[in-house]
């Protein structure tokens, strides 16, 4: 059996600098793995152990994301292989853009029986990508499982709603992303750490895969929130009635 | 000259941070401080993400690692909990007993490592009479060949990790306690041996080890129990102690860190006689006292580190090190105490542990006077050698 996981690498957002026009400065940012998709990783990796399967990442945007600490860092986690597709046509790509090249991807790795994805992305938590890339490999997808469990040709999916449980199983292939707390992402250990420059690593180029399709939806511009002053509005508790208009004021901007 | 991190040892930071975030909170680390121990799970958990296997030998599952790394990873450690967290010693005491310990004892101590966490043993070394001074050492060994056993007694003080490991390396005289007998034999012994018995010492600092008094009063053990050569015992412990004082040295520079990261933080908010404290230009000239003092001690290490790999002897740099991270980073760690002032003398803030972990570094691991002993000569060696 062949797990594949999807996997985001995108600028640290503790790096990026917002400017004075409110644009993003993402020059002193380094790249990182998406935070959710640690736990799907992690989720992948303990299923792939448990069902006795290969488990391959898989990933793709600009050539930035091809960076070799980045690398060993998702092939630290219980990952066998990783396959990248580095083009800087993908800088902005959009969620369909994304989920045709992974659906490419996937076909061209061959054999995968399932593809897990994470909850969304760090930074623009679209949560469409699992979903546009079964869409383009004509697969069953379901999203939101906090418990995964295959039998090899079956994936057991549970999700939590409002009030219930809920089980689903369904016909492999199929693609499941998975919710934060379907697993906590591993420290990877230092054995792993070295071994992981030591693992294949797969670069295709947007040719082998048919070409970046093109982009369904414009990005016009992407600008920091405008920050909202501090109202340095001082209650002192001394004075009469001065915790009900503290109240007040909380109520009002709430 | 690089100075670049490998990807390897940046992940290995990366992971370090998220296992103090995860495992060594504040509260924790002040249960500890209180018990005197660190929590069985926190110390495997360390040992389980591959830090407390670095140094020890492939054969026994350790990670062949090197003294830059260890460095680095003690030093982060540190840095990050700003306190002293005692499993950094653990799996280089483990390379210590892999280095003279017959396989069936390395095995032994390694399943007592791996089931725990917890330092497999201490080391009974250091008499009330006998500190620095190793050769005035007065506990023997008796061996009574007739019945395949060797009979051990003598006081022992200082002992760290005595309550928590379940061996005692101890180091005592063959049959003569004179100063002048230089035949030492060393034993790996089962704490629960009849005939020893301890008593806590209670230490100012570093107080998430446990220290104590180990007597040992006709302990009865069999001859396969020595570890190493019969009479060559002190030549053994002394094997590894530069790569030791490299590790304690990294200690030094942590907590130096952590204590200066804690003022700069508190610089930067705290507002007296109308701006900022670091505006002030005496607390200015501490930090940047402070801030070259952590650089220069961090080169040193560093440099040294790369030379011990790179098969270069250091038995000077090693003790200059020593001498000069654990002196300054005491002088750092009270310089940040001054910064944050009055509150950094309760216990309410945590510089006040940080000062006085940093000062117990000029004991651990030879004092500070003994590194002068050592670098003394070795100066002269390499300078005046035709003079000698």
């Amino acid at each position: 059996m062949k797990i594949a996981v999807l996997v985001k690498i995108l600028p640290d957002d503790q790096d990026i600098q917002v400017n004075g026009d409110r644009t993003l400065d993402f020059s002193r940012a380094k790249s990182t793995v998406s935070t959710y998709d640690l736990n799907a990783i992690e989720a992948a990796a303990q299923l792939a152990a448990k069902a006795d399967a290969q488990l391959v990442a898989v990933t793709c945007g600009p050539k930035s994301i091809n960076d070799s600490k980045t690398r060993k860092n998702i092939l630290s986690r219980g990952v066998d292989e990783l396959y990248m597709l580095a083009d800087d046509g993908l800088e902005l790509a959009d969620a369909y853009q994304t989920g045709r090249i992974l659906a490419a991807m996937v076909q061209k790795i061959g054999d995968v029986d399932l593809v897990i994805a994470g909850d969304g992305s760090a930074d623009l938590y679209a949560q469409q990508v699992d979903i546009q890339t079964a869409e383009a490999l004509g697969w069953p997808a379901i999203n939101g499982g906090t418990a995964l469990d295959t039998d090899g040709t079956t994936v057991t999916v549970t999700r939590m709603l409002e009030t219930e449980r809920e089980v689903i199983r369904m016909p492999l292939p199929a693609v499941v992303s998975v919710a934060p707390e379907v697993a906590l992402p591993r420290i990877a250990g230092m054995k792993d750490v070295l071994a992981a420059g030591k693992k294949p690593v797969v670069e295709f180029t947007a040719e082998e895969l048919g070409g970046i399709a093109a982009p369904t939806i414009e990005t016009v511009e992407i600008l920091a929130p405008v920050p909202t002053p501090r109202k340095k509005q001082i209650f002192d508790a001394a004075d009469e009635g001065a915790i009900d208009a503290f109240v007040a004021a909380l109520r009002e901007v709430m | 000259m690089d100075f670049t991190k490998t990807d390897e040892q940046e992940l290995m930071l990366e992971n370090l941070r998220e296992f103090c975030d995860r495992w060594v909170t504040e509260e924790r680390i002040q249960d500890w401080y209180d018990k005197r121990r660190v929590d069985d799970e926190v110390c495997k958990a360390y040992l389980e993400a591959g830090f407390g296997y670095m140094f020890i030998p492939e054969e026994y599952g350790g990670i062949p690692s090197d003294a830059q790394t260890l460095a680095m990873v003690v030093e982060e450690l540190m840095r990050t909990t700003g306190a002293t967290m005692p499993f950094m010693s653990y799996g280089l005491s483990m390379y210590d007993l892999a280095t003279f310990g017959t396989p069936e004892q390395v095995a032994k101590g390694m399943e007592a490592y791996n089931e725990t966490g917890q330092q497999c043993f201490s080391l009974a070394l250091s008499e009330p009479g006998a500190g620095s001074d190793n050769q005035s050492m007065t506990a023997t060994v008796h061996w009574d060949d007739e019945n395949g056993t060797c009979v051990l007694n003598g006081t022992k003080t200082m002992v760290s990790h005595a309550e928590t490991a379940p061996y005692i390396m101890f180091i005592g005289k063959d049959e003569d306690p004179s100063h002048d007998n230089k035949s030492y034999s060393m034993f790996l012994v089962p704490k629960d041996t009849p005939g020893i018995t301890m008593a806590p010492l209670h230490k100012i600092g570093q107080t998430s080890t446990n220290f104590d008094e180990v007597y040992f009063d006709n302990v009865v053990v069999p001859q396969s129990d020595l570890l190493g050569e019969k009479g060559k015992g002190f030549k053994q412990l002394m094997h590894n102690f530069e790569i030791e004082r490299i590790m304690l040295s990294a200690h030094s520079l942590g907590l130096a860190q952590a204590a200066l990261e804690e003022a700069a933080r508190y610089a930067a908010q705290r507002v007296t006689f109308g701006q900022k404290l670091f505006k002030h230009q005496l607390i200015a000239e501490k930090l940047t006292d402070m801030e070259i003092k952590c650089q220069n001690m961090r080169n040193m290490l560093y440099k040294t580190a790369w030379e011990f790999d790179n098969g270069i002897p250091v038995r000077l740099d090693s003790a200059l090190c020593k001498r000069y991270l654990s002196t300054t980073a005491t002088e750092v760690a009270s310089d940040a105490m001054q910064i944050i002032g009055g509150l950094g003398y309760t216990t309410e803030s945590k510089i006040g542990r940080i000062w006085i972990d940093a000062r117990g570094d000029s004991f651990a691991g030879g004092t500070e006077e003994i590194m002068v002993h050592i670098a003394g000569r070795e100066i002269v060696k390499k300078y005046a050698s035709d003079l000698l």
